[in-house]
């Protein structure tokens, strides 16, 4: 009788580590694997450098997918100027960092600090576009979206005295070491973080809200919400975490060139990615993204020969998730789900 | 198409009343001539013939979109990968004739040379349409309607993304041009020298302005076109075939692009992202004209290659993404649908 009540007690703790898992949007199968995700990098054969880098780039892909995703997959618009903010972000953080006399002015700041100055920048424009497209339909808030995102490329190309154009910049990075681990945990507690937060976000009367406009923005009017203020705040609390998302790439690759950076076709690699992992999940694009990485090193290594094979394989898949299974993996993983509680 | 649905303003209202109704044109307009004066003074009739030869191609691009975004609600995201597929065309068309006219000269054959080559070239366009159309559109048009204007998006963006990236996989990132069409010396007009292959390009647009305007307005299946932009399930009742129709608005439109990308071989040179800057000033226009507008889109045209050249004369030529944006976030300000507005149905849906 005592076990029996020790097991109840001990059922009871995991049903409220459960809950609270649940109230930050995991649950123990995605926790495990996140779990797995941090500590591959400590093992042999993941311990290398360069998978370490790949590691590196597929956590950030996945950060980005969950700030385009919240906007994208919750209020149906596609905010096409996303890599053009997060080069904002970048450009920001590394010229308020800047100790080097290349560029005009020399601020100094931590890079640690500077990187929310970037994020904070780049929710304003965010929240600037907003304001000016979201009483309109979808369709125009995305044109313009890609036009402020080219006209943003277009300032740091021609404003050679803060931005070196063309040239690129080579902002200082975030630490001494010229180790990539520490950087994995950087961006990885990034991605996390902002996962957690635009989860909880989209859990509160916020995500009903945006859901709501998303699907029928007549009727949501219809029922009392107001529009404008949900669509501001949901595109300004992207743009700031793209922002952030720029800062750290400033100062981890250590080198900005605007293409590389700006340029529209970044923003369809992690469309790509957000809707091949489902819309309005969040988490599809995380779950999308690390073996995506590694898929694509690994035929950029294999097929030198047919350069860009990968990005028609993103843009192939995308096609055919959009017109086969719209819900992506996270589609996948419901009807798998709703297959064995059934059962 | 706005025409149709206009109201004819009763007989006896005031002029005033008038420009009320239409203020953004009004605005527009004065704003144009002053900026047309403006740059007469500083640049000359140079730059004056450069507007209507830069207006002439955005405004056959911008045409195509707004036709396919009024018609099938797709708001077109490829339409530079058209652009780019009918300057290959016509590159490959073209040199293997110029070869030959090279060792055997004939006056005659090297001025319908180039006409071959940007027929050809649209020949290509309409095939591509089709297939586009029937293998991507048509498939998630039977499944789903539901969220349609930003699906289609998102799928032509993923068009876009392959087709760039396929002409790269393909052809490598070679630049392929040529420098000319006809082998004459440039004309001179006011004063002002021009070669012989801009004027074509512009004189290209309009005849194929002009004869999607006599198309649409004139025969039969141009009415059962304005007849589905209308209205749909109208111009199904009245027993129009509406996947034919949407097929061939389609591939016109495609068709259109790469018409436009083969005349302007010897200024924009086929490579894998020639597409680009095509798009972006054709969405401009349509943007500031009003999407699903035709009429507007050819006006729109002409006034989009002035701003162009406006910054070009007054600024720099590397600020032209910069400054018009300024200019498109101040009429979207004034007129949130466009200057001459636009009364797609999709609009009202996403």
């Amino acid at each position: 009788m005592n076990s029996n009540i020790q097991a109840q007690g001990k059922q009871s703790t995991w049903k409220k580590f459960e809950a609270f898992l649940n109230k930050i949007g995991f649950n123990p199968l995605g926790l495990g694997i996140l779990i797995i995700i941090a500590i591959l990098p400590t093992t042999s054969y993941f311990s290398q450098e360069y998978i370490i880098r790949w590691m590196i780039m597929g956590a950030f892909l996945a950060a980005q997918s969950v700030a385009f995703d919240f906007t994208a997959g919750y209020i149906n618009i596609v905010n096409f100027g996303f890599a053009a903010l997060l080069g904002l972000g970048a450009y920001t953080s590394a010229i308020f960092s800047n100790t080097t006399p290349f560029i005009a002015v020399a601020p100094g700041l931590n890079p640690w600090i500077s990187i929310w100055l970037g994020a904070i920048m780049a929710g304003l424009v965010g929240f600037a576009l907003a304001m000016l497209t979201m009483r309109l339909r979808g369709i125009f808030a995305a044109v313009m979206a890609w036009f402020l995102g080219i006209a943003l490329m277009g300032l740091v190309n021609n404003w050679t005295a803060l931005t070196r154009g063309p040239l690129g910049m080579n902002p200082r990075k975030f630490l001494e070491t010229t180790n990539n681990l520490p950087y994995f945990y950087i961006v990885f507690s990034m991605m996390i973080g902002i996962y957690i937060i635009l989860r909880m976000v989209t859990k509160s009367h916020y995500g009903l809200a945006f859901k709501a406009i998303g699907q029928n923005l007549d009727a949501a009017r219809a029922s009392g919400i107001n529009p404008t203020r949900y669509l501001v705040f949901n595109f300004t609390l992207s743009a700031f975490f793209a922002g952030l998302l720029g800062g750290f790439y400033a100062h981890y690759f250590g080198s900005l060139t605007p293409s590389t950076l700006m340029h529209t076709a970044k923003t369809v690699e992690i469309l790509a990615i957000a809707y091949i992992g489902g819309r309005g999940s969040l988490w599809g694009g995380i779950a999308v993204a690390f073996p995506f990485v590694f898929l694509i090193e690994l035929l950029r290594s294999n097929f030198t020969e047919l350069p860009g094979l990968h990005l028609v394989i993103y843009g192939a898949l995308m096609i055919l998730v959009m017109i086969y299974y719209p819900g992506g993996l996270f589609g996948f993983y419901t009807w798998l789900k709703d297959k064995f509680q059934r059962k | 198409m706005a025409k149709d649905s206009m109201v004819r303003p009763a007989a006896g209202k005031s002029v005033v009343s008038l420009i009320k109704n239409k203020l953004p044109v009004f605005i527009v307009a004065i704003f144009s001539v002053i900026l047309f004066a403006a740059i007469y003074i500083k640049g000359g009739n140079a730059q004056i013939l450069n507007i209507f030869i830069t207006g002439g191609m955005w405004a056959l691009l911008a045409v195509g979109l707004a036709l396919v975004f009024g018609v099938m609600n797709i708001p077109h995201f490829a339409h530079g990968e058209s652009f780019m597929i009918g300057a290959y065309v016509a590159y490959f068309t073209f040199t293997p004739m110029q070869a030959y006219l090279y060792t055997n000269p004939s006056k005659f054959l090297s001025t319908m040379a180039p006409f071959g080559a940007i027929l050809t070239a649209g020949l290509a366009g309409l095939l591509l349409g089709i297939i586009i159309e029937r293998g991507i559109f048509a498939p998630l048009r039977h499944r789903t309607k539901e969220g349609w204007v930003m699906n289609a998006f998102l799928l032509t963006v993923g068009i876009s993304f392959v087709l760039s990236n396929g002409a790269n996989l393909v052809m490598g990132p070679n630049f392929r041009g040529i420098s000319r069409y006809w082998d004459v010396d440039a004309v001179e007009i006011a004063g002002a020298y021009l070669s012989v292959d801009r004027l074509m390009a512009l004189a290209i647009s309009l005849v194929t302005i002009g004869m999607l305007w006599f198309f649409l307005r004139r025969t039969r299946i141009g009415r059962a076109i304005r007849a589905v932009s209308q209205d749909e399930t109208g111009a199904q009742l009245v027993g129009i075939n509406l996947d034919f129709i949407q097929t061939l608005t389609f591939s016109l439109a495609t068709a259109m692009a790469a018409i436009s990308g083969a005349s302007l071989l010897f200024l924009f040179q086929a490579y894998p992202t020639v597409g680009g800057t095509p798009l972006y000033y054709a969405w401009y226009v349509v943007m500031m004209a009003g999407l699903g507008n035709v009429a507007g889109a050819i006006i729109g045209g002409f006034i989009v290659a002035m701003l162009q050249t406006a910054t070009q004369v007054f600024v720099a030529v590397s600020w032209t993404t910069v400054l018009p944006t300024v200019v498109m976030i101040l009429v979207l300000l004034i007129a949130p649908s466009g200057i001459f507005g636009s009364e797609v149905k999709g609009i009202q849906e996403s």
